[in-house]
């Protein structure tokens, strides 16, 4: 090291510690607006997003106010607390009331009469015995396009995306089923249906012909979904007697 | 010059003439070894919001500000239904933690003798302190997180809440119900008695019956096209490892998703 000869020691560290920001750096937000491509699309996305959010709320003549409510700490907390253990106690007496028990080894060379997955699978295991629903195509000479346990296994694949789309066509602010008989008379169908399939699986469950069976599995949703139709239109009309009463009194009518 | 070298900022000075409480000095002396180390300031932002939050009041919900809580008490229970399965799903995740200590998922025969994982189970049940009632509790709160999820989709559909800006979440909650279910049906495999086997056997024949992927799928599942030891190793690694890290991230994100949104209360 030149005229630096009286230390021995040398910087192996790049020396000067870390250099402090001078007018040269640029600042963070001189980078994000520098950078280019996506990073500064997003950039310019975020700062417009930011403009209209400020504009609106100039516009507006909402004035924020404190909201008086329940302190987060302690009552929050100790009513989580409480309805937690409450939540933990109920299982806790389930699991000591009811215990489980344990069935005879596994054993491929004798089938049990009975054969049934957890009750929660019951609609899927359903979904396997639609069998009679699967067209015979005249144009493959009566033969099934898919194998029956193919078309069942699919049936699963088609009532999840059923219920994946309803967001994407139903929107709106509605949120109580007066307000939309239609889709909570869709809803009540879907429950049924999950009744009368998870019933079908079972088969024994029901003392009755195992056709019959079949037919009332499709058959009941539809009565489900029209007696909550009639019902919650009818309640509808309930509504719409007392506002028009209430609207009445108040204009009458000439 | 002393040969000690004197700390930058002479941090031990202001404490001195702080004259600090003992839990005081000690809480500083920590905070400042880890902020030393980790440039703890660098998060402090967050560090005085989260003290903050302890203070915080809960916004007033919508029925709360427009009084309408006496028309909508009924509905309250139904919207505990989410935090229910999440509580349901923490104590089946402890208790199968425990009866993981006792269980091996060995020996998978299906020639009617009892094999290593059914005398686990065995074991579990009549020779091990409490093993009854915890696999008790975690059979129970399985099925007590797949009820209440299995609810909690009703309520959402049927209050509306899953419309317009929430149509993530409710997606994401499908995943989240499928996996739940996936969850049960690997833990029901697990003691490997009759009702396991012959659930593992339809659950084969469904995945062979997909198209194109289903002998795929089976050997991926369930490692090969009848049952055995591979299947029992599967589906035990599939229910101890990947689905505890996946649903637990997938409910984290679900949850947060809420946070963010809010709750879509009817009105």
């Amino acid at each position: 090291m030149p005229g630096n000869d009286s230390t021995d020691d040398v910087r192996t560290d790049g020396g000067g510690g870390i250099v402090p920001p001078d007018d040269e750096t640029p600042t963070w937000s001189e980078r994000k607006e520098r950078s280019q491509g996506l990073a500064r699309l997003t950039y310019e996305y975020f700062e417009r997003a930011r403009r209209e959010d400020q504009d609106l709320r100039q516009e507006s003549s909402y004035v924020e106010r404190d909201v008086l409510g329940f302190p987060a700490w302690p009552h929050e907390m100790i009513r989580n607390l409480a309805l937690t253990s409450f939540f933990v106690g109920m299982i806790i007496l389930l699991a000591a009331t009811l215990p489980p028990h344990i069935a005879p080894p596994a054993n491929s060379g004798s089938t049990p009469l009975i054969i049934l997955p957890d009750w929660y699978l019951y609609w899927s295991f359903g979904l396997l015995k639609l069998g009679p629903l699967n067209p015979e195509l005249s144009l493959l000479g009566g033969q099934k396009l898919l194998a029956d346990q193919t078309y069942g296994v699919l049936a699963n694949l088609v009532i999840v995306g059923m219920i994946a789309v309803v967001p994407f066509l139903n929107k709106g602010s509605a949120r109580r089923p007066v307000e939309q008989p239609f889709w909570a008379a869709v809803g009540m169908s879907g429950v049924v249906f999950a009744v009368t399939i998870a019933a079908l699986s079972v088969k024994n469950l029901v003392p009755m012909d195992a056709h019959l069976l079949f037919d009332l599995t499709f058959l009941l949703p539809f009565v489900g979904a029209t007696m909550t139709y009639a019902i919650l239109k009818a309640m509808r009309e309930g509504y719409m007697f007392d506002l028009n009463r209430r609207y009445y009194r108040l204009r009458p009518p000439k | 010059m002393s040969l000690e070298p004197k700390e930058d900022y002479d941090r031990e000075d202001w404490m001195r003439e702080r004259d600090l409480t003992t839990v005081e000095s000690m809480y500083l002396t920590v905070l400042m070894w880890f902020d030393k180390r980790l440039r703890l300031v660098d998060y402090l932002e967050l560090l005085e919001d989260m003290y903050y939050k302890i203070n915080l009041q809960m916004p007033k919900s919508h029925t709360e500000q427009y009084n309408l809580d006496n028309k909508f008490w009924y509905w309250y229970p139904l919207y505990a239904l989410g935090s229910f399965s999440t509580l349901a799903y923490i104590v089946a995740a402890i208790s199968g933690a425990l009866l993981g200590f006792y269980y091996s998922p060995a020996a998978a025969a299906a020639n009617g003798q009892p094999t290593v994982a059914y005398e686990s189970i065995t074991f579990i049940m009549t020779d091990l302190n409490f093993g009854f009632f915890l696999r008790s509790l975690h059979r129970w709160s399985a099925q007590v997180m797949t009820a209440a999820v299995f609810l909690h989709m009703l309520r959402v559909y049927f209050t509306g809440a899953y419309k317009e800006p929430r149509e993530l979440n409710w997606i994401i909650g499908i995943i989240l119900i499928s996996l739940t279910m996936v969850f049960g049906y690997s833990g029901y495999l697990l003691p490997w008695d009759q009702l396991a086997f012959w659930a593992g056997t339809i659950g084969v024949n469904m995945a062979l019956s997909i198209p194109l992927i289903g002998e795929w799928t089976a050997q991926l599942l369930f490692g090969g096209f009848t049952l055995s030891q591979a299947t029992l190793q599967r589906m035990y690694i599939l229910h101890v490892f990947f689905l505890p890290f996946i649903v637990t991230t997938v409910i984290a994100i679900h949850i947060g998703i809420v946070w963010m949104q809010g709750i879509a209360e009817p009105h």
